[in-house]
């Protein structure tokens, strides 16, 4: 049973379309993968079903519960229930990694001897656990992505969104992190709406790859490899 | 002339201007009968009046600092993030009094608040008495400062606010409201720059000496201004002017160490970085509200009332008459004044944004430091510097008012310099360069030309605070060379209320007139280039 629905979703930037009657179901622990050029249309995709931006016709469906449609946000990204990588992490540079991975817990009032036992435990699962207190800026970028990476995942999302998290990384790093996601999806069982402009990482991730192009739909598949 | 000789010129230049003056002062507040002496400050220290009008000053800074900083930053966040109607109105509106001299404000309100205001037409003498006795005093000055220096916070809180980048707040959202965003990342992100405005706020207040000086609560800068003109004691003058120069020093001085040093890269590296928008929905009304009368209140209402006092031609007639001369005047040196700092800053500007010396540090923080202290130590500085028979031809002409705004005003339009050659990609010379360009050539064809945008915005905010400049050039102004501004304060004691309020009322529109006209035609010339 698909989680999220996507139904004849059109967004404009000043006239221009990004996304033209876009449809997409995704069910719950798939693993999705949107590839396109710059400028498809897909990272519009993602931004829409996080809330951040409302689409000007059609709507959008999470958990039976249409959260946006025709020009209006019905349900704020908070309460979503959604986790996100963004492309270049938004860690935040003020915060410790401790402090960036409670933020969520604090805001969903998780209370502090819970938030003491959550962290260690995700940050020890992303091998993260003795950088607990350095600031992302102490950080390389493999560990930069993992700290992006649990802090998506610590309030245990039904579904995470890639932005293209690995396309600053080099060969080796990319492989090994793809990996690790793949890990990670079998242990957690996230569905996974990942995007991306690079064919073999769309191979790699996607249990279904969705090609776009000019804001549509070109073909979509389903990889048998699970 | 290479790139680094003419930038080294450059900074002997503003070492001059700027620097040198300060030095020489303080040089000189130690100097008695050519011996080195402390006698001044001893003198200067033995008495326990100065103690209270260091600490009337502290007080008067604190709370000024504080109130702005408290109100600016809703107000900051309010214009630049939210859906609030009107918003660019507001902003435009509540930057005002900060353009105008804020005694004008002061002799506004006086207009209302006053025993012989608009409001005793409708309340008891005794409650007039009573608040009369509130505006003259403490939480006036408190209140009129806090609504002349309020844009600084407002306008510092946008301006940071637009440096942080759209993925971090986005973030925050997946998991919290607007207000835990808020609280969480957004405001403790642009802290450095909110600390900043706010340690602006408390060093320009603290260097006021006009709204003091007019509502008759003392305050240090004014003590070493009555020593200079009152007494003609110049080295108590002097030595009341250090002070002022080592705490605006030292307050900068941990600015430096503590907050810049935590100031973020925000943005992030492809740019086109647009930020998040917060819909106020059902609160939307309120806000508009609560913003609409607070700008009424300290905005509209002031002018109002001065519209309303000088509501007469034959005090227009005799404010002409008895000061059109020190207009023109005023006019031209702002003229002259702008033109100089947008030179002057764009290529300080440049140094510091090429980071071409290792002291571009040191000259950025310099600039901030002038523009931070009192107008009337500026003076003081100047007077000491110049005031030689070698040098009658800066120290008796207006040549004196101009270096005035030089060394005080720089920062302004550097600082407006650096972020517009922060847009421009260092290829563009780099290519200019390849094609064997010399590096002025390079700038004159180049760079200047891209920067053309923030060298118009910085000729008007230079020509704004030459305009309406009344600390430095109360003091150096030559016989028969003084501003319209000092002009009005002279004229306040003995002159009618319509005389003064027609004359606030010419001072306000000369002002605002050029600035909206400069303001359509940027406007338009932005629309073109976009």
């Amino acid at each position: 049973m698909s989680i999220i629905e996507f139904k004849n979703v059109s967004k404009n930037y000043n006239g221009h379309p990004a996304v033209k009657n876009f449809s997409m179901k995704i069910n719950a622990g798939e693993r999705i993968v949107i590839l396109g050029p710059s400028g498809c249309g897909k990272t519009t995709v993602l931004r829409l079903l996080a809330g951040f931006i409302s689409p000007n016709s059609g709507e959008i469906i999470i958990d039976n519960q249409i959260v946006a449609a025709e020009g209006k946000i019905i349900k704020e990204p908070e309460k979503r229930n959604l986790g996100m990588v963004f492309q270049d992490l938004a860690l935040w540079p003020h915060l410790s990694v401790k402090g960036n991975l409670e933020f969520g817990l604090k805001a969903k009032g998780i209370k502090k001897i819970e938030r003491e036992k959550f962290i260690p435990e995700m940050l020890k699962l992303m091998q993260m656990g003795k950088f607990i207190n350095a600031k992302p800026a102490e950080l390389s970028g493999g560990q930069q992505q993992r700290v992006a990476l649990a802090r998506a995942l610590i309030l245990h999302p039904e579904i995470l969104l890639m932005d293209e998290p690995l396309s600053s990384l080099d060969q080796d790093l990319n492989e090994q992190l793809r990996k690790e996601i793949l890990k990670l999806h079998d242990k957690i069982g996230f569905a996974l709406l990942y995007v991306t402009h690079d064919r073999e990482e769309a191979l790699d991730i996607g249990s279904r790859i969705i090609v776009m192009k000019n804001g549509e739909i070109e073909h979509q598949a389903k990889l048998n490899i699970q | 002339m290479s790139k680094k000789v003419f930038l080294i010129c450059i900074v002997i230049c503003f070492a001059v201007i700027g620097i040198l003056p300060i030095l020489f002062m303080l040089a000189k507040s130690v100097n008695v009968d050519g011996h080195f002496s402390l006698f001044f400050y001893k003198n200067l220290m033995k008495s326990g009046r100065e103690w209270t009008l260091i600490g009337n000053s502290f007080t008067l800074s604190f709370l000024t600092a504080l109130f702005t900083t408290i109100i600016g930053l809703p107000l900051g966040i309010l214009f630049a993030k939210t859906d609030l109607p009107l918003k660019k109105t507001f902003a435009i509106l509540f930057t005002i009094p900060l353009l105008i001299p804020p005694y004008i404000t002061a002799i506004s309100w006086l207009g209302l608040l006053g025993r012989e205001g608009l409001l005793s037409k409708f309340l008891s003498p005794a409650m007039m008495e009573f608040i009369s006795k509130w505006l003259f005093g403490l939480p006036g000055c408190v209140m009129i400062l806090f609504s002349t220096f309020l844009p600084i916070v407002i306008l510092l809180t946008i301006t940071y606010l637009k440096t942080v980048n759209q993925r971090l707040e986005e973030a925050g959202r997946l998991v919290s409201g607007w207000a835990g965003v808020l609280k969480g990342i957004t405001i403790p992100l642009i802290m450095p720059g909110l600390l900043l405005a706010s340690i602006l706020v408390f060093l320009l207040t603290l260097g006021e000496f006009g709204v003091p000086t007019f509502l008759r609560y003392d305050v240090f800068p004014v003590e070493s201004f009555a020593q200079f003109s009152a007494f003609y004691n110049f080295g108590a003058a002097t030595a009341a002017a250090v002070p002022l120069v080592i705490i605006t020093f030292i307050v900068l001085t941990i600015e430096r160490i503590f907050l810049r040093e935590k100031t973020y890269q925000l943005r992030p590296a492809g740019g086109g970085n647009k930020s998040s928008k917060i819909n106020l929905g059902i609160y939307r009304k309120w806000f508009l509200i609560i913003v609409t009368l607070l700008c009424f209140c300290i905005v509209i209402l002031p002018f109002l009332i001065l519209f309303f006092h000088s509501f007469s031609v034959d005090a227009y007639k005799e404010a002409i008459s008895r000061a059109g001369d020190s207009l023109f005047r005023s006019l031209a040196y702002a003229a002259i004044g702008a033109s100089m700092l947008t030179v002057l800053g764009f290529f300080i500007g440049y140094l510091i944004h090429s980071k071409k010396f290792r002291f571009w540090r040191a000259i950025d923080s310099l600039t901030i430091f002038l523009f931070a202290l009192s107008g009337t130590v500026i003076g003081i500085g100047l007077i000491n510097l110049w005031n030689r028979p070698a040098t009658n031809f800066i120290y008796a002409t207006p040549v004196i008012i101009i270096l005035g705004y030089l060394a005080q005003y720089t920062a302004l339009t550097s600082r407006i310099t650096v972020s517009t050659l922060a847009q421009i990609p260092p290829s563009m010379e780099e290519a200019a360069q390849v094609s064997g360009a010399k590096w002025m050539r390079r700038i004159v064809l180049v760079t200047a030309p891209m920067a053309k945008r923030g060298l118009i915005a910085g000729w008007l905010v230079g020509y704004i605070f030459c305009l309406r400049d009344m600390g430095v050039t109360m003091l150096v102004y030559p016989p028969g060379h003084d501003t319209f501004p000092v002009r009005i304060f002279t004229l306040m004691a003995n002159g009618s209320t319509e005389l003064i309020s027609a004359l606030c009322v010419i001072m306000i529109i000369t002002t605002l007139l050029p600035l909206g006209i400069g303001g359509l035609l940027f406007s338009r010339f932005l629309k073109r280039g976009n």
